[in-house]
């Protein structure tokens, strides 16, 4: 094992020549020493990745045959059921790639599904980020560009199913443009500006077009890269553990052992989405018939990522719409279609931000949280899942309706108390949830834990049998930083000296009463880990002379 | 609360929360959802004893039997309705056609919307019923039934023997191609569905939901004879197409959109996910494409434990 | 709900898969004494990962196989992909191969289950080789102390200041005044570039192709409508104007663009005449002819076309947002997000029967915009 193997005499010829004129070789080494940690919910940003990857691939492989026009045309090509029908350039070059084109089909449908699963997998990563406090300083850059992503990403989506000119694709611009409209003031221009006249017109798509595969898809891959760089320089947060502290990452070096699985699992990802394109028809667009102002179908939806608009356009009742001096406001159509949205990207980005704000915690974070051990946070957290959930379910609120035979007003109604009332459970069960698991930690630490033997004491008594975890978990367990509760008393006894560079709250004006509050709210129902040491309670439900014999059986594991 | 606590500990505590929330959704959701109209149409396909169908005369004494039988206690003897049925007489042999053929009528509950079933009665006691209808109630009142739009397959039931059900069956065979193939006008077709029909039927035909837990309904199994006859009756909420509006030429071609397109394989895979669209794409999306990655993730990642 | 990290298990401590190198065994200690990687150091070397655990000889030769029959395979279904894709010809003239969706559907599922049974062989091969193969090991590395030592913030902050004094930028505020200055402008260039992307508004969202004798046609058959048409109680039909169809020359495509067909398409309704609601005036009464009532059919929430009519409740639905429109009641909103009732089209009927718009649409057509209802 101690023996290298040589380098090959062409590799190394390779290497020289790039040293020669670079300097790399230090470099090189240190980016292969790169430690990553290893967790499974870490390569969830990776899924996102490689899809991208995949989805410019594809993409361009379309871009090869479609055409961007709204030019009409009657088709005459390979699709029998369609001939004669009259319809866009943009439609027939489509039905050209999937009946035409070898593989084109396919790689439509990888396109699509790549597509989907892209958004799906940026949904998750941002949930473990958010829930582990993986956004906390110095991350929060990088979570600033994240949400950038995402709302990109959407937007990118929307466009690239705007394309074809089928019937629910069209219906989607149509939305769009009914959207703009209702802007105070400027909502007509834009819209006239944007569709080049009225709609649908015969501008919308080559503009939409230029946006899909040029200007949003080179901002996401800069993000992109510039999120991976911080990344990279920052080095990934860990979870905690025996040896991981906010000053040392451990895990796997970049080479061999993390490039060989990362390698892996961009195969693993390709191969998932492949197999769905092969077997499972998505966005079948030449059933749909091509887009016209004047038809619709019943079960319109967007694709899942525009569903929580598409939600929240269908429950938000008109009771609130005005006007001034007979001018317009739909307020039905703005708040839903650009407030409701507005909040949910602009409150993302500022919570770490606000979270800093309210805890004064200035300091930096390489371990990441056990989402229990945040309660406040974990409970925003769920609460707004819960807000969005009900807002995407209630865009499917008429297939729901139709699937499961309830009165669709009843859907309707049901969601609009839902979107209120379900984010406030939301926060209340998780937040109790996350309680309750840090006293079993607490319990778990002081006294082992439980290990299913039942003993009986000469007493006659029957007990349970506590063992002492692994050194791993205790760590783990004590990873659980100590949190000051913030109180009135607190409070009162201004300009405390930092202590940790954390801030005492100043109480001072509106906004200092307002951050303690705040401050108090965050922290006021942690438990307490203080005073308390591993296994210290150990012997309380025991007799001493038992504890040998028990660590004698941890120990043998 | 004791017994709880010494218990949630368990090992199977999760599973059993999780079986006790499942029943709960679905307790309650059978409360919630309206009566269980539809399963009893599967209980209602009761089978009557069918004679053969060789006998093309029409037999009026036995509409009349039927009409007593079954449609007068609500109807009225007259066809004038009640007070829990509408009056009928002005609406025509294809609506009485539509109706008993899709097994709607003769219906258990007035007030709810039936939904499509076995028929009560075979295709020779219909047309019995139907010619009762015609001299009697409505005596040439309303739409006659569209003949030239194919009808109900033939039963092999209804036949003595497999030859006479073959024959028929490639009778039925030609003439459904002919009607189905004979519209060649796709646009017209097309945009006639579309712009009249896809609304509450959806672009597939797979039916979607109306106000006041009214739905409209899946016509995949309906014959372009009962799509023909729904234009032009308007059943329950759905309006009337007439052959002045649309001609039945291009009812054919409305018809025949709708039927090729119902039959067309999937081009892009076996699973169809039955068409519904994007709330199934992104549900597979989620729960098989991305739940399959992670397990991908997770083997990757996996604690190795030494002897691995 | 179980916790990955809060296993039972004690024996991770001493198994040496999860060692950390650099870190003292359990025994010794919990801190970290140093990590194998010395920044200061110019050549740490390789991690010293004979020190941990690895895999036995006679296991990793068993797993080398297996990684090899996933490789093995991949490389098969690769192979396979190739003959998935030249077994199905080009469509020929009259014989559709990939065409024919049947026959599509094959090539499909041919064609991607090779490809991914190919990258899924790479993929399960690779683990394989990382799982079983290369030794697990840990190691550690230190994160980056933020933020910098105040030396080196302070040198680069008075080379900085240093530095823009020389410029004489700081120093000479007219310099850079104009500079600013003579930027404004080029900042706005691209706005005003953007001003031809479109029209202004004007009152074109107002107006539409109807007026006054405009016939009506079948969407989609472009068949004359006639009062008759919609004789019965229920019926409905989806209409255009009757425009005159466009002479030879100027292209092809039907005789209404998209754009007039999105403004002007009606959803004719025959009402039975009790039903009409008090509600209506007497000026929407008199744009009904003999019951028949027409209805844009465009939402006014966001502009689907709202098109599904129940004959029995007269609620006109948009499948889109379900706003719910009264047809007998001139399409006032009972349900949903929606504001304004759907705008009414005047309709009557000439000497021969045939149905005709006597004007305009009562209000602007379409999603409600900014001055939808005000006057002109």
């Amino acid at each position: 094992m101690s023996t290298t193997t040589q380098a090959p005499k062409a590799l190394r010829g390779v290497g020289n020549w790039i040293d020669d004129r670079f300097h790399l070789a230090k470099t090189g080494e240190k980016n292969l020493r790169k430690v990553f940690p290893n967790h499974w919910s870490f390569m969830l940003g990776e899924i996102a990745l490689y899809s991208f990857i995949i989805l410019l691939v594809t993409g361009v492989f379309l871009t090869l045959w479609f055409n961007p026009s709204m030019a009409h045309t009657t088709y005459d090509g390979s699709y029998e059921r369609l001939q004669g029908v009259e319809m866009s350039e943009a439609y027939a070059s489509t039905l050209r790639i999937d009946f035409d084109v070898r593989g084109g089909f396919l790689v439509r449908q990888i396109h699509h599904w790549a597509a989907l699963i892209f958004v799906a997998s940026l949904v998750v990563h941002m949930l473990r980020v958010f829930f582990t406090g993986a956004f906390r300083k110095p991350r929060e850059i990088n979570w600033l560009i994240g949400v950038a992503i995402f709302t990109l990403a959407m937007v990118e989506g929307l466009f690239g199913y705007s394309l074809p000119d089928d019937l629910p694709s069209g219906m989607g611009v149509r939305i769009l443009q009914g959207v703009m409209l209702a802007l105070p003031v400027v909502g007509t221009y834009v819209s006239m500006f944007l569709f080049g006249g009225e709609f649908p017109g015969e501008d919308i798509i080559p503009r939409l077009y230029m946006l899909h595969i040029l200007l949003i898809p080179g901002i996401l891959l800069a993000l992109i890269v510039a999120h991976f760089m911080i990344l990279w320089h920052q080095k990934h947060t860990q979870y905690p553990g025996t040896g991981r502290t906010n000053k040392k990452v451990v895990g796997t070096p970049m080479f061999p052992g993390f490039a060989i699985k990362a390698g892996g699992f961009f195969f693993f990802v390709f191969a998932v989405i492949v197999a769905l394109s092969a077997f499972v028809q998505v966005n079948p667009i030449h059933l749909f018939g091509p887009f016209t102002p004047t038809s619709i179908t019943s079960g319109l939806q967007p694709d899942w990522y525009m569903g929580f608009m598409e939600g929240s356009l269908r429950i938000f009742p008109n009771w609130l719409d005005f006007q001034v001096f007979g001018y317009a406001v739909p307020i039905a159509v703005l708040v839903p279609g650009l407030v409701i949205p507005g909040l949910i990207f602009g409150g993302l980005a500022a919570w770490p931000f606000i979270e800093q704000w309210i805890t004064g915690d200035k300091r930096a974070h390489n371990v990441a949280d056990r989402p229990r051990n945040a309660p406040v946070r974990t409970g925003v957290g769920v609460a707004g899942v819960v807000f969005y959930g009900i807002l995407w379910l209630a865009g499917a609120n008429d297939i729901l309706s139709h699937t499961f035979s309830v009165s669709l007003y009843w859907t309707t109604y049901f969601f609009r108390v839902a979107a209120i009332v379900g984010p406030f459970l939301g926060f209340i069960i998780a937040k109790r949830i996350c309680l309750g698991l840090q006293r079993r930690d607490r319990e778990t630490l002081e006294h082992g834990y439980e290990s299913g033997t039942i003993q009986q004491l000469p007493s006659g008594e029957f007990i349970e049998v506590h063992k002492e975890s692994s050194q791993d978990t205790v760590h783990v367990l004590e990873s659980k930083a100590e949190v000051d509760r913030i109180d009135d008393e607190m409070i009162a006894s201004v300009e405390e000296p930092e202590s940790d560079g954390v801030e005492a709250p100043a109480a001072r004006g509106l906004k200092g009463k307002l951050r303690a509050g705040l401050a108090h709210w965050f922290t006021k129902d942690n438990v307490s880990f203080e005073g308390v040491e591993a296994h210290t309670g150990h012997h309380l439900h025991h007799g001493a002379g038992h504890s040998e014999h028990d660590e004698e059986m941890a120990g043998s594991h | 609360m004791k017994w709880i606590t010494a218990r949630r500990r368990h090992p199977l505590a999760g599973y059993v929360v999780v079986l006790l929330a499942l029943a709960v959704f679905g307790v309650g959701y059978s409360l919630v959802a309206p009566s269980a109209d539809r399963a009893e149409a599967q209980v209602m396909a009761a089978q009557t004893g069918a004679d053969p169908a060789d006998d093309a005369t029409v037999d009026i004494e036995e509409g009349r039997d039927i009409w007593v039988r079954s449609c007068a206690s609500c109807h009225g003897l007259n066809g004038g309705g009640s007070d829990n049925a509408p009056d009928i007489t002005g609406a025509g042999g294809a609506a009485v056609d539509f109706q008993v053929s899709t097994g709607r009528m003769p219906s258990s509950n007035p007030d709810a919307q039936m939904p499509r079933k076995e028929p009560a009665w075979d295709r020779e006691e219909i047309d019995n019923l139907i010619a009762y209808y015609e001299q009697e109630i409505g005596q040439g009142a309303g739409p006659a039934v569209p003949e030239a739009a194919p009808g109900d397959k033939p039963e092999r039931s209804d036949f003595e023997d497999e030859e006479s059900y073959e024959a028929a069956k490639e009778e039925y065979d030609e003439a459904y191609d002919a009607y189905v193939e004979g519209a060649s006008d796709t646009q017209a077709g097309m945009q006639l569905y579309l712009a009249n029909c896809a609304h509450c039927h959806s672009w597939s035909g797979a039916g979607g939901g109306l106000t006041g837990g009214h739905w409209a309904p899946e016509i995949h199994d309906a014959t372009p004879r009962q799509i023909y006859e729904a234009m032009l009756t308007g059943p329950g909420q759905m309006p009337v197409f007439t052959d002045g509006a649309i001609e039945p030429e291009d009812k054919q071609e409305l018809i025949s959109y709708v039927k090729t397109l119902q039959a067309e394989p999937n081009a892009g895979g076996i699973f169809d996910l039955n068409r519904v669209g994007q709330v199934a794409e992104g549900f597979v999306a989620w729960t098989v494409g991305l739940t399959l990655i992670i397990a991908c993730a997770i083997w990757i990642t996996a604690k190795q434990r030494a002897h691995d | 709900m179980t916790d990955k990290t809060n296993s039972n298990d004690n024996g991770a401590s001493d198994g040496s898969a999860d060692r950390v190198i650099g870190t003292p065994s359990p025994a010794e200690g919990e801190a970290i004494v140093a990590g194998s990687e010395d920044p200061g150091a110019e050549h740490p070397g390789a991690y010293p990962a004979e020190e941990t655990h690895t895999h036995s000889e006679e296991e990793q030769r068993r797993a080398e196989k297996t990684a090899a029959v996933w490789f093995l395979i991949a490389f098969l279904a690769g192979i396979g992909f190739f003959v998935a894709y030249f077994a199905f010809p080009p469509n020929a003239e009259g014989e559709p191969a990939i065409a024919d969706p049947q026959i599509g559907q094959y090539s499909n599922m041919a064609l991607g289950g090779t490809l991914a049974l190919a990258l899924f062989g790479i993929g399960a091969g690779m683990t394989v080789w990382a799982r079983r193969i290369m030794p697990h090991y840990e190691v550690s590395s230190p994160y980056d102390d933020l933020p910098s030592a105040p030396e080196e913030k302070g040198s680069f902050g008075d080379f900085f200041m240093r530095s823009a004094d020389e410029s004489g930028f700081t120093k000479r505020p007219l310099l850079r005044r104009t500079l600013l200055l003579s930027m404004v402008p080029l900042g706005l260039a691209p706005i005003v570039l953007l001003r031809d992307t479109g029209p202004l508004p004007g009152d074109k969202l107002k107006h539409t192709l109807w007026e006054d004798g405009m016939h009506m046609v079948v969407e989609g058959t472009d068949k004359k409508i006639r009062e008759e048409d919609l004789a019965e109680d229920g019926a409905m039909i989806s209409a255009f104007p009757l425009v005159e169809e466009h002479g030879e020359g100027e292209g092809h495509g039907p005789a209404l663009s998209l754009n007039d067909q999105a403004k002007t398409v009606v959803l004719l309704i025959k009402i039975p005449e009790g039903d009409f609601k008090p509600g209506m005036t007497e000026q929407q009464m008199n744009w009904t002819h003999n019951g028949i009532v027409a209805y844009s059919k465009i939402c006014t929430h966001v502009g689907c076309p709202a098109a599904l009519y129940e004959r029995g409740s007269h609620r006109i639905l948009c499948p889109c947002h379900q706003s719910t429109f009264d047809a007998a009641d001139g399409a006032k909103v009972v349900f949903g997000p929606a504001h304004r009732p759907l705008p009414q089209l005047p309709i009557g009927v000439d000497d021969e029967g045939y149905l005709i718009a006597k004007g305009d649409f009562s209000s602007a057509v379409g999603p409600t915009f900014w001055d939808a209802e005000k006057g002109d």
